[in-house]
Order: C-alpha cells, then sequence, then structure tokens
C-alpha cells in the first residue's frame, strides 16, 4: 500500500473509538514489537486479565531506552505473573491487587506467600501489604521473614495508613544503619500492640 | 484558440488566487475545540531514532542522591470538578480500555536534588513521559522540587527522572524492584478522597 | 516559536504543548480556507471544513509520518473533509452567496467589474463536477505539478490531467454563455 494510501486509511479510521491499537504504543513501539506486544494483550484481554498494565510496561520500556526484545518479553513475563497472581488471591481480585501482586512475585515473594496474604486480609484489599511486602524484600528483608511480618499485620487489622507509615519507618531505620529484618520486626511489633491497644502511633 | 484559452485560464486562476477572509474568530474557535481534545504525551520524536541509552545509575551519584533525598507524597482532597471529569471522559474516549469512574486525585510530588537542572514524574498515569507537561517539577529553591499533578485512583508505579537522564526512585514511597527493565520504580495507591 | 519548522512545533504538541498548534493554525488557515471557500462555494461551510480538519490532524497527529511535510497531510485531511461536506450537502446552484467581505475587500481600479467577473467565476466553478473543481483549484489554484497532486487526492496522474482538461472545457463555456449572453 503507497504512503499516502495508507495514511488516508488511517485517516478515515481515526474516530478514536475505532482504535484497534493503543495510540500510544503505535507512536512508540516499532511494527515487531508492537505486534507481538498487542498479541499479549489481545491473549490477556481474552483471559479477562487487565491489559492496561501491559500497555503501560511497553511505554515504560520504551522510555527507558529498552530494545523490542527486552520490551516484549517484559511484557510477557507480566502477563504470566499477573495469572498466576490472580490465581493465588482468587477471582474477585481487582485489577490493582493483581497490579501489587505482580510486583510481589518478581520480588520473589511466591503464590502461596499471597495466598496467606489474602486469607489474613480477610475483606481489606491486599494492594497496599503486597507494595509494603515487595518494598521489604527489595530492602533486603528475607522473604519469609517479610511474608511473616506483613500477614501478621494483615491479621492485627492494620489498615491502608498504618501499612504506609510502618514501611516509611522501616526505611528510615535502614537508612540510619539497622539491620533490615530487625526494623522490620520492631516496627511491626510495636504496630501490632498498638492495634492491640487501640492507640494512635506516634510518627 | 488555445493561446486565447490559456489566457482565461490564467485570469481565472490569479482571481481565484486571491485570498479569502476568514472570520477572525476562526482561530479562537479551533484552539477551543483542539483545547478539548485528550492533550498528546509522548517522548521526544528524534529520540525514537537514537540508539537506545542504558540507563546507569552511578554509585556515588545514587549515594549522594539518597542521602539528600526526602521525599513525601501528600494526598490533596480535591472536589470533582467539571473540569476533571470533562478530561476523564475525553481520556476514556482516547483510550478505550481505560474506565474513569472516579475523579482523579491531586498529588504532590516532591523531591529533594540539589544538583539537578531538571525532574519530572514518570509513571502509568502519563505514559512515563519526561517531557508531560502537567508533570515537571519546579525548583522551589534549596534544592526542593515539586509538582502537583492528577493521578487517578488506584495502584502506579512511578519514578522521577532528573535531568532527563537518571531514574530516582522514591525513597520513602514502597519500591518494586525491576528485573526487566534493571531500574527500580516507586509505588503508590491514590485513595478517593470523601 | 513562531520561525519554528513544522516537525519542531508537532513534536512540541506532541510533548503536551496544546497552545504550540496555534502556530500550526495561524501558519496554514489562510490558504486552505480558500481553497475550502472553491470547494464548498460559501465561507461558512469553508470554515465548517477547515475547523473540522484541523481538530482531525490534531487527534491524529502522532500518526502523521513526516511532520515536516505537515501542511500536505493537513491538505490531505482538508481535501477529504471538503468532499464528504461537499457530497453531502450537494450542489448549491441558488444558494451561492455573495462574500460582502470579499467586495469590500476587492481594492481594483473597476471594483464593480471585478467583482462582477469574480463572482461568474466562482459560480460557474461552482457549477463544475466536484472531482473537476477538485483537480483545477489544485492545479491553478494552488499551482500544484502533477505527482504532488497524485499524491494528495489519491487520485492517478493521467486522470487528473482529464479532469483538469475537462474543467477547463466546462469553465470556458459557461464564462462565454456569460459574456456572449
Amino acid at each position: 500500500m503507497s504512503v499516502v494510501a495508507r495514511a488516508l486509511v488511517a485517516l478515515m479510521l481515526a474516530a478514536p473509538a475505532a482504535v484497534a491499537q493503543d495510540a500510544r504504543l503505535v507512536a512508540r513501539l516499532d511494527k515487531p514489537t508492537l505486534d507481538a506486544v498487542t498479541a499479549i494483550v489481545d491473549s490477556a484481554r481474552a483471559a479477562k486479565l487487565p491489559t492496561a498494565p501491559l500497555v503501560d510496561r511497553a511505554l515504560e520500556g520504551s522510555a527507558k531506552g529498552s530494545d523490542g526484545r527486552k520490551i516484549i518479553s517484559a511484557v510477557k513475563q507480566l502477563s504470566v505473573r499477573m495469572g498466576s497472581a490472580r490465581r493465588a488471591l482468587g477471582a474477585t481480585a481487582t485489577a490493582d491487587e493483581i497490579k501489587a501482586a505482580a510486583g510481589a512475585l518478581d520480588a520473589g515473594i511466591s503464590a502461596n506467600d499471597l495466598a496467606r496474604l489474602r486469607a489474613a486480609s480477610g475483606k481489606r484489599p491486599v494492594t497496599t501489604p503486597l507494595d509494603v511486602l515487595t518494598d521489604l524484600v527489595g530492602r533486603a528483608v528475607p522473604v519469609d521473614a517479610a511474608t511473616n511480618v506483613v500477614v501478621q499485620l494483615a491479621k492485627s487489622g492494620v489498615k491502608d495508613p498504618e501499612f504506609a507509615l510502618f514501611q516509611r519507618n522501616v526505611r528510615a531505620d535502614i537508612d540510619r544503619g539497622a539491620d533490615p529484618t530487625v526494623a522490620a520486626t520492631t516496627r511491626a511489633r510495636g504496630l501490632v500492640q498498638r492495634a492491640g491497644t487501640g492507640t494512635k502511633p506516634s510518627k | 484558440m488555445a493561446d486565447e484559452d490559456d489566457v482565461m485560464m490564467k485570469k481565472i486562476a490569479q482571481e481565484l488566487r486571491k485570498p479569502v477572509p476568514v472570520s477572525t474568530s476562526f482561530d479562537a474557535r479551533v484552539m477551543r475545540a483542539v483545547r478539548e481534545l485528550p492533550r498528546h504525551a509522548r517522548r521526544r520524536l528524534w529520540s525514537r531514532l537514537n540508539a537506545p541509552r542504558t540507563i546507569t545509575v552511578q554509585p556515588l551519584g545514587w549515594g549522594l542522591l539518597a542521602a539528600s533525598v526526602a521525599l513525601f507524597a501528600l494526598l490533596g482532597a480535591m472536589h470533582a470538578s467539571a473540569d476533571i471529569n470533562r478530561v476523564a471522559k475525553a481520556s476514556a474516549n482516547f483510550f478505550p480500555k481505560t474506565k474513569a469512574t472516579t475523579p482523579d486525585q491531586r498529588v504532590q510530588f516532591v523531591l529533594v536534588a540539589p544538583d539537578a537542572k531538571k525532574v519530572s514524574v514518570v509513571g502509568d498515569f502519563n505514559g512515563w513521559d519526561a517531557q508531560h507537561i502537567e508533570y515537571q517539577a519546579q525548583h522551589r529553591g534549596g534544592g526542593v522540587w515539586s509538582v502537583t499533578a492528577q493521578v487517578p485512583v488506584g495502584h502506579h508505579r512511578y519514578s522521577f527522572v532528573v535531568d532527563d537522564s537518571l531514574w530516582v526512585a522514591d525513597p520513602t514511597a514502597p519500591r518494586v524492584v525491576d528485573n526487566d527493565f534493571g531500574v527500580a520504580n516507586s509505588t503508590m495507591v491514590v485513595q478517593e478522597q470523601k | 516559536m513562531e520561525g519554528s519548522s513544522d516537525a519542531v512545533i508537532v513534536s512540541r504538541v506532541l510533548r503536551g504543548d496544546v497552545e504550540a498548534f496555534g502556530v500550526l493554525v495561524g501558519r496554514y488557515r489562510d490558504r486552505y480556507a480558500r481553497y475550502a471557500f472553491h470547494m464548498l462555494g460559501n465561507r461558512e461551510d469553508a470554515e465548517e471544513a477547515l475547523q473540522d480538519a484541523f481538530t482531525r490532524a490534531y487527534r491524529s497527529l502522532a500518526r502523521c509520518e513526516d511532520p515536516e511535510r505537515f501542511g500536505a497531510w493537513l491538505f490531505r485531511i482538508l481535501i477529504n473533509r471538503c468532499r464528504t461536506l461537499g457530497a453531502r450537502r450537494g450542489r448549491r446552484a441558488q444558494t451561492f452567496v455573495v462574500d460582502e467581505v470579499a467586495i469590500l475587500e476587492a481594492a481594483e481600479d473597476h471594483p464593480a467589474e471585478r467583482t462582477a467577473w469574480r463572482e461568474e467565476i466562482d459560480r460557474a466553478l461552482e457549477r463544475l463536477r466536484a472531482d473537476q473543481r477538485e483537480a483545477f483549484v489544485l492545479k491553478y489554484v494552488e499551482e500544484m505539478g502533477y505527482d504532488e497532486m497524485s499524491e494528495l487526492t489519491g487520485v492517478g496522474v493521467s486522470a487528473l490531467k482529464m479532469r483538469v482538461m475537462r474543467a477547463c472545457e466546462r469553465l470556458r463555456e459557461l464564462l462565454s454563455e456569460v459574456h456572449s449572453g
């Protein structure tokens, strides 16, 4: 097809609702990468997995200067992890929970641990606890210790703002030279105690 | 006959080439219509043509930055305005997968980076575009950079980009490893403020 | 920014600078308004087609393959808009309106004569078949070469030459009628 004809066809299909491929991906990826990513996105859609994170992952890779091969691999890996995440968290998992869980799996947290956290959290969303767990592991708290700490906090009914504060405090302690595991378990103990007594933590 | 015809065509053409006046409000009408459309957001056209850059974080630079960086993200409450709903609706049409069911929230991003010349926020809410005009931090003085921008409710991955080259995760926000691209990001969960 | 090339401005717009698009509007407005006016016969329709073309161009801007030739790309969009609008509204033989502003702006020695002559040309042009009118305007008014015309319209060169020839014949006919009548 000539350049002109292609342009004319593209213009005729320019209505936003008719876009079959995300316009941002079309703008940023070369054709082979775009086709491969689109195929992964389509499969995810068929499997009823969230597709926005896959598109975002491709855009992220492009922004970070990665080549097409790496981008395709990253999108594929994310798709696989999201599938595992949903199996571990259950069919009612929200898109946000699946996203956060995919990050946790990438950090080395097991599907089994995800299921434990789900069970410990009851009806509360696990999005923030998962982010905190991923962060702890990323700051060199061993996976088992980190999972135990976060599951314990979830069981105690700790809410999202307290989880966030816990994470900031642990980070500050580590930055000042504390052993990561000790920092995490110490702060968690304090939080569980407060959760038990109902007093607000001091900053 | 041919010459006369040619002359006639030339005269006709000359007449038709005269400018046709356009309403003085034309430009304003076009720009008004264009502003209603979803804003474009993508990184520099020509950088796609460059060889892929490896983004490295120099250990010393990282250490200095990490030592001097203190960051906090505040979630500010904002009433859902007609503007936000319109932007959310327009965005929903442009990227059909995204359902804008709750209004965006205003989030403040702060980075202390005394040596930076430019700081931008990138994330899954702006296509990881370091040039996106709404996410450019302003230098407030003393090495403090900040920007308050719209972020949809939900879970997000994001980062700062310093001087268009150095990716800096938010040190106080939860961090997520990135085994694929090698540069860690930050995560946040934006709640709807009631 | 006013002196910047189209590619530079397109790049800015794609990076989120909506207002930069205004420079492109100002740059191409007059020339393309003229084309739309000749194709559609009145200023209101011409401005509607042109505004539509600009907003479509903005929306599809990421698909502009050669931003240095943004003008040609925009023109293609406008040509299509004029075709669609022209087809929808049909002929306006009786409703062609002499633009008062055009009259006032005709600064010639014999303004009355020139205006009448202009009116006749406009009527004759309007009576051409749409595809012939398009080819004629692109060739004689926009002063394009056939290759360029072919690229813009998607029509082959020999077909375009035929259309231009038929347009000239018809215009001669119509305008001779006027002067002999």
